[in-house]
């Protein structure tokens, strides 16, 4: 049983901390009351007369951008009126668009529809999606959230990905009936695009099979926000990979401290050039931590590779040749992790 | 011809910002009342309906049998396997659907998924999956009964000091095949009592069976094995969330338990016993274990600019099988002070973070993390015996707990839509106990550009430094033999690291993206005289995709990675005399190539990607260690014409070649160590071609 109590430094600074921002935030929501009574664009223009209609004049499968196939999407369930074409079609994502008087200032007229933009025409500004949108990330990511902010999205805002600006649409395609970032074997080609480290680490000689298609990375990685420090699906990392990993869960009898504590200490999830994903080979490895008088301290030099009696530290499996059971041992006897 | 322009400034970003606003919080289905949708027809909306969905069929041949090319793809034999996968999709008037998919139906790599229900309603979905982990096929062992809980030496077999005296040692060698089979199954459910409301079910039981490497030992005498891989590990998740626009909270479930069907491995002694029956031994393979967590998550939208989430967990661990004999040996017959593990682990974490949009320019984070391990296993003082051979003395089992604390503030100066800064401070306690030092306190300092110039290249350049401070290094007095005193193990010693990162990206359209980076992080445990002293790292990535013309793409990506450490021993144990480096390099290389022929009927890719890794290993004042080399080459063909409007015919063929060079197992014969029955493997070293041709039917 152990004695640990939260630390005095923690609870001085961040109590005071959080007191803070809540002060702020209020000042702060005091000022957003004063802008909410300010009209908005909503209330000052209006939705087109046709809806979908209008948009799908122009943008069928010959146009630079088709959007036919949103009709084989979950977004296209017209009897689950949670979805857009529940609702308000095109316009529930992309907004009323904004017509040409408005955007040199004047308000909209009553009446005032969306419009078939002529030839050499620049098409007023929606919102629209994705990497060259002119529209701000977060006013993107703010329409999707109206929408999906609940279950798994809860921890979006404030996620590392939304703090590093990246827009829903950065990783998932809508018009699309197979989003790639859904599907397992797709998934790792979308995240690669910005953690190209990531695909590297894929292709060395010990890894996790995701060049198979066998894994993806959202088996451990939480992409729209988590509590863990990575991403992770689980609270803690050694939770995450006991996942598929439950016999080396125990707790044990006998536990190897670096085991229990993060698996990360020993290996590297990506890939490693060692073997089982090890961060650097054996007796080196164990020799980062084990000191102790007799065998573990000895320098195991290349000498002992070679000669009439190779040696036992370094080869086949080196420490494991004898200390087999390194993820913990249930043994009565497995002390040093030998039974 | 009238051209209107509109000038996109950060005003109407605001602008934008602003608009959506209002609309965000709208449920899709909350049509304004004042939206006049009467013509809204939809009359060129496209809705899919009915059944539609493809299968395919056909042929595939690989040339030669190799359990690391087929390590996890599940074409580790040669010859000919059946090509079968079939998608079926069904969408109905009312939002009811089915969508069912068949992967590699012929292969241990077989995948089933059936997804329906109706939409906004009520979903069912029903996986099967299969993990096929191709480990070896080049082993060999002396031992029967390979693959049960009990391996046993041949009738006849001549027991000697050394693995050159086993008379008999070649003669009773069996060819082995290590590799492990997951089959997982899955059923999920999830209901929508409510459109606020969401439940989920999941239940899922994996069966792993096979074999994998371990070995067993005698004192110095060791043996690799064949250990017995059958174990099932049931899982449940049950969930319901609850979502409004202000506030969202989910309560979760979640139990795994593991199950083991082999408690133990036992093995006949090879060797000449060292003392009187220590003739078997036996270890213990994973135990039985469960896990169980009780989840809460929670967001609130406070104002517009202020959101709050916090996350509550709290699980157990508990392992409570029963303890085998502390030996086999006859002669060594110790007392236990209790018959099963009684072992226990209370998790808890809580996170709490508050995020503020200040002003327009002007966000800032505050979080606080909480995680505390508590090991609630009894500790007592067990007689033990050496490897069934010998008896030691009495220990005491460690029940490691540890707790971290950890606070971030952060900060995010927008100066414009292209410049933005990011900076922040992280405070991190861990304290442990049982182990040598019992709180480590970190500091950390990080800052964060992005830019995109006026020629649109995004900038982002980051760095970090960070602290780690130890409060003291103790020895922990029930370990025996006791450690250096000069050793600071890496993850409790003092620490800093510099870290830092720059990369550039360019997207001259959405198709085509151009980025570099160059990440690089350097730990130093200067304080540290035993142990690892330095360690540092840098990566090298170059990455694009291409829009060549209408019909053709090129995608590429270049990487160097450098994983370097430095350590130190004492063999005297007295002073560090002895140091060490390792230094892992990896390059990468590859390339890819598409292109659209006869009106996009003719698709015509290949890929190829090339990586070759180094570890040097130096001891200091000695010889050098041979490098340890892989290399891999890979390359794809894959062609697809569409016969007609729903048939198309695929083919691929894919070559891949892979060498390695790993001085701890080229060589190593069964009886190479005199100490240790070997399996004899021999490193994967590898030429295979796979060509696959089949036809799709789509309807």
């Amino acid at each position: 049983m152990k004695t640990i109590t939260t630390p005095g430094l923690l609870r001085l600074i961040l109590f005071p901390l959080l007191a803070g921002i809540m002060g702020l935030n209020l000042a702060h929501a005091q000022q957003v009351e004063q802008v909410d009574t300010e009209p908005t664009l909503a209330t000052l223009q209006k939705y087109s007369e046709k809806g979908a209609d209008t948009c799908l004049k122009c943008h069928d499968e010959d146009s630079e951008f088709p959007v036919l196939n949103i009709f084989k999407t979950k977004h296209a369930m017209a009897a689950d009126t949670r979805t857009p074409f529940g609702g308000l079609q095109c316009e529930s994502c992309h907004g009323p668009a904004v017509n040409n008087e408005w955007m040199q200032g004047d308000q909209p007229e009553d009446g005032h529809t969306v419009n078939k933009v002529k030839d050499g025409e620049q098409r007023p500004p929606m919102l629209n999606f994705g990497l060259k949108s002119k529209q701000p990330v977060a006013a993107q990511n703010r329409m999707c959230l109206g929408c999906h902010q609940g279950n798994t999205h809860i921890g979006w805002q404030g996620s590392q990905h939304e703090n590093s600006d990246i827009s829903c649409a950065s990783c998932h395609k809508i018009h699309t009936p197979h989003d790639p970032v859904l599907d397992r074997v797709k998934q790792p080609e979308v995240c690669y695009q910005c953690h190209q480290q990531q695909r590297a680490e894929f292709y060395k000689p010990s890894t996790h099979p995701l060049r198979f298609g066998q894994l993806s990375c959202s088996d451990c990685h939480a992409s729209h926000g988590s509590a863990g420090s990575t991403l992770l699906n689980k609270p803690t990392l050694n939770q995450t990979c006991f996942s598929c990993h439950a016999e080396k869960r125990g707790p044990f009898l006998w536990e190897h401290a670096p085991a229990a504590e993060d698996c990360s200490l020993c290996h590297t999830p990506h890939g490693s050039i060692h073997p089982a994903l090890l961060k650097k080979r054996a007796p080196l490895l164990c020799q980062q931590c084990h000191s102790q008088r007799g065998h573990p301290s000895v320098a195991l030099t290349a000498s002992g590779l070679t000669g009439s009696n190779p040696s036992r530290l370094l080869l086949l499996g080196s420490c494991t040749n004898c200390h087999s059971q390194v993820h913990g041992s249930n043994h009565p006897s497995g002390v040093k992790m030998m039974r | 011809m009238k051209k209107t322009t509109y000038r996109l400034n950060s005003a109407l970003g605001r602008i934008v910002l602003i608009l959506t606003l209002p609309l965000c919080s709208l449920s899709a289905a909350d049509i304004p009342e004042d939206v006049d949708t009467s013509r809204w027809n939809c009359k060129n909306c496209e809705f899919e309906e009915g059944l539609s969905g493809s299968f395919s069929l056909g042929l595939g041949t690989v040339s030669d049998e190799s359990f690391k090319f087929g390590e996890y793809n599940a074409l580790y034999q040669d010859g000919a396997f059946p090509i079968a996968d079939a998608e079926l999709r069904y969408r109905g008037e009312e939002a009811d659907y089915l969508n069912l998919k068949l992967q590699d139906l012929a292969l241990d790599s077989r995948v089933l998924e059936i997804d329906g229900g109706q939409q906004g309603n009520y979903r069912l979905m029903l996986n099967y999956q299969q993990l096929s982990h191709a480990i070896s096929n080049s082993a060999q062992t002396p031992y029967r009964g390979s693959g049960s809980d009990t391996l046993v030496l041949p009738a006849g077999w001549v027991d000697a000091g050394a693995t050159s005296g086993m008379t008999q040692l070649d003669a009773s060698l069996r060819d082995l095949e290590l590799k492990t089979q997951r089959n997982r199954l899955e059923f999920g459910a999830a209901y929508i009592p409510h459109s606020e409301w969401e439940t989920a079910l999941k239940v899922r039981q994996e069966i792993r069976e096979g074999s994998k490497r371990s070995t067993g030992s005698f004192f110095f005498n060791s043996a690799q094995l064949i250990e017995p891989v059958d174990y099932v590990t049931n899982e449940l998740d049950v969930s319901a969330t609850y979502t409004t626009r202000e506030w969202q909270s989910r309560v979760a479930y979640y139990a795994s338990v593991f199950t083991n069907h082999n408690e133990s491995l036992s093995w006949d002694n090879a060797y000449n016993p060292l003392t009187a029956g220590a003739d078997e031994g036996q270890l213990a393979l994973p135990p039985d274990n469960q896990f169980h967590q009780l989840q809460f998550s929670t967001g609130y939208q406070m104002s517009r600019a202020t959101r709050f989430n916090a996350e509550l967990a709290v699980g157990r661990m508990e392992q409570d099988e029963d303890l085998l004999a502390a030996s086999l040996n006859p002669n060594r017959v110790v007392l236990l002070p209790r018959t099963s593990a009684n072992a226990q682990v209370d998790t808890t974490t809580l996170n709490l973070q508050m995020n503020s949009r200040i002003s327009e320019q002007l966000n800032v984070k505050a979080a606080y993390r909480y995680n505390d391990h508590d090991n609630q296993t009894p500790s007592e003082l067990f007689d033990w015996i050496t490897t069934d051979t010998f008896s030691a003395v009495a220990r005491t089992n460690l029940p490691y707990s540890f707790t971290d604390n950890e606070l971030d503030l952060s900060a995010d100066y927008r100066f414009s839509q292209r410049t933005k800064l990011s900076a922040g401070y992280q405070h991190k306690i861990k304290q442990r106990t049982n182990q040598e030092v019992d709180e480590t306190s970190e500091d950390s300092l990080w800052g964060k550009l992005s830019y995109r110039s006026d020629n649109d290249i995004d900038w982002l350049i980051k760095a970090e430094h960070a602290q780690r401070d130890a409060s003291g290094y103790n020895l922990v007095a029930q370990t025996d033999p006791s450690q250096s005193l000069l050793m600071r193990k890496y993850n409790l010693a003092d620490r800093v690291r510099e870290a830092g990162s720059i990369s550039a990206s360019f997207n001259p359209n959405e198709s085509s993206t151009l980025s570099l980076s160059v990440d690089l992080a350097q730990d130093d445990y200067s304080d540290s005289l035993v142990g690892l002293t330095e360690s540092n790292e840098i990566h090298y990535n170059l990455d694009s995709s291409f829009i060549l013309s209408e019909s053709t793409s090129l995608h590429d990506f270049a990487g160097r990675e450098v994983i370097k450490s430095h350590q130190a021993g004492s063999q005297t144990f007295s002073v560090a005399d002895w140091f060490a480096l390792n230094r892992d390099t990896t390059d990468s290389f590859g390339v890819g190539l598409k292109h659209l022929l006869m009106e996009n009927k003719l698709e015509l890719g290949a890929d190829l990607v090339l990586m070759h890794a180094r570890g040097e290993i130096r001891i200091e004042n000695t010889a050098n260690f041979p490098d340890l080399e892989t290399n891999l080459e890979t390359l794809k063909f894959y062609a697809s014409y569409q016969l007609r409007e729903n048939m198309t015919v695929n083919a691929a063929y894919w070559y891949e070649r892979y060498d390695a060079k790993d001085w701890a197992l080229d060589n190593i014969d069964v009886d190479t160590l005199s100490s240790v029955i070997g399996f004899g493997e021999t490193v994967p070293d590898y030429s295979v071609q796979a060509l696959m041709v089949s036809l799709r039917y789509k309807f």
